[in-house]
């Protein structure tokens, strides 16, 4: 009998494991055994990835980044959900107030989220130092660093940073666009009060990582399950919401640009930003 | 007068587990039986009660019905009692084995309300609360193991 296959996950809240109970039948179903392992961060993920005691990590961005880093730049990107390509984060002011620019933000206070968050502080800095402003310097940063270690998949630091700019005591704060929807939506954010001010450049999120070893008959029937998921089958749609996705696509690493600049720039795995 | 070993069998209880599908275990218990599923479980839709369900449940069974029949003793009337019971794991992530956890999966807190309806005063219902919580089993283990939090509240 063919061992299954090891897959890792970071999980923030317990309820994510029923998710992944779910994914895990899946897949048992589709003739891939797989284990699931769970880790309370991607820092001890990606070490056991390294160490060879799992085979799949489902890694965030600054994850894979870590990986690679880790692993001489050998790891391979098998897979990501579809909403993982392409996201970009806002910028979100007061509608009526004086900022009308990315310009305008020299000498104001921008909220993020944690420190570790791609979406909410890493590529967000990066691209105001693209356009000229360097933060800490032409701006000020209010961080919140909620639940660090998670890479921003706990919302709580972006929320917090919203809240900040709603109290007043930020001039703007940054979210990925999938939270400006929702928050939209459910009234967390009036659209009468707050718009966004700009974007970021194009960036994907999470995906499956695997080593460069990782065994050509092992991925065909990791991806093969995956794959085999259909939106349009009713039984898939239940777990795909669950992921928040319609469908799997093919791993790719050319939307991760921003962020590797951004960590570079800030010697992030260095512990140069405080 | 009973011989000892009667004495004992009285006052030794027994119940019978096995185990009869995924997380899923029966108890029998003399003519009776019911289903005991994960040990705490996360999914709303789970078919199974949890062990950590049942546990609240029968702390709160104690205080409601051993309120009730203590009342009842004491002629203190009592139309109604109800209680809700909330627990907590000191790390839920420890019990689902996720490494890095830094937690235990023991209970860290458990809290009780307990709403009687009644006509009678609270002082002359405080002492019959006093006394249940001193002689309600799961009741006086717990309490002095973790954070038990009891509120009592009386009204017409």
């Amino acid at each position: 009998m063919q061992s299954p296959i090891v897959v890792g996950a970071v999980i923030y809240d317990p309820k994510v494991t029923v998710i992944w109970n779910i994914i895990r039948d899946f897949f048992e179903e589709n003739r891939c055994p797989m284990d699931v392992r769970f880790y309370v961060n991607y820092e001890l993920m990606v070490d056991a990835l390294i160490k060879n005691e799992l085979e799949v990590a489902w890694n965030s961005p600054l994850a894979w980044l870590d990986a690679q880093k880790r692993s001489g730049g050998t790891c391979r990107a098998l897979a990501m959900r579809d909403t993982d390509r392409d996201r970009i984060s806002h910028y979100v002011v007061r509608k009526n107030g004086s900022i009308k620019s990315l310009a305008d933000l020299r000498g104001k206070t921008v909220a993020f989220g944690a420190k570790d968050s791609p979406q909410a502080t890493l590529i967000p800095m990066e691209w105001l130092h693209q356009a000229g402003l360097s933060v800490g310097t032409d701006c000020q940063a209010r961080r919140f660093d909620v639940k660090v270690g998670l890479h921003g998949d706990h919302v709580g630091g972006e929320l917090d940073a919203f809240q900040c700019l709603a109290s007043g005591e930020a001039d703007a704060s940054v979210m990925v666009d999938l939270n400006w929807d929702r928050w939209s939506q459910d009234g967390t954010i009036s659209p009468q009060e707050f718009i966004v001010l700009g974007s970021t450049g194009r960036f994907d999120h999470c995906n499956f990582s695997v080593k460069q070893d990782f065994p050509a008959e092992r991925e065909k029937q990791f991806l093969d399950a995956l794959f085999s998921m259909s939106y349009d089958n009713p039984k898939h749609r239940e777990m795909m919401d669950l992921e928040g996705l319609t469908k799997w696509e093919p791993g790719r690493t050319s939307g991760y640009d921003l962020l590797s600049r951004s960590v570079d720039r800030l010697h992030f795995f260095e512990g140069a930003m405080k | 007068m009973a011989s000892k070993s009667n004495t004992d069998e009285a006052t030794r209880w027994s119940v019978r587990v096995s185990q009869t599908g995924k997380d899923t275990a029966n108890v029998f218990v003399r003519k009776h039986q019911f289903t005991v599923g994960a040990a705490a479980q996360f999914d709303e839709e789970s078919r199974q009660v949890s062990g950590l369900e049942y546990v609240l449940g029968v702390v709160g069974a104690e205080l409601v019905n051993g309120i009730t029949s203590l009342a009842r003793a004491r002629r203190v009337e009592i139309d109604h009692a109800e209680a809700v019971i909330q627990g907590e794991l000191n790390d839920p992530l420890a019990y689902l084995g996720v490494v890095g956890a830094t937690g235990h999966a023991g209970i860290e807190r458990i809290t009780a309300k307990v709403y009687l309806s009644s006509l009678e005063d609270e002082a002359t219902i405080r002492p019959l609360w006093d006394e249940i919580l001193e002689r309600s089993p799961l009741v006086r283990t717990l309490r002095p193991a973790i954070r038990f939090e009891l509120n009592l509240k009386v009204s017409p």
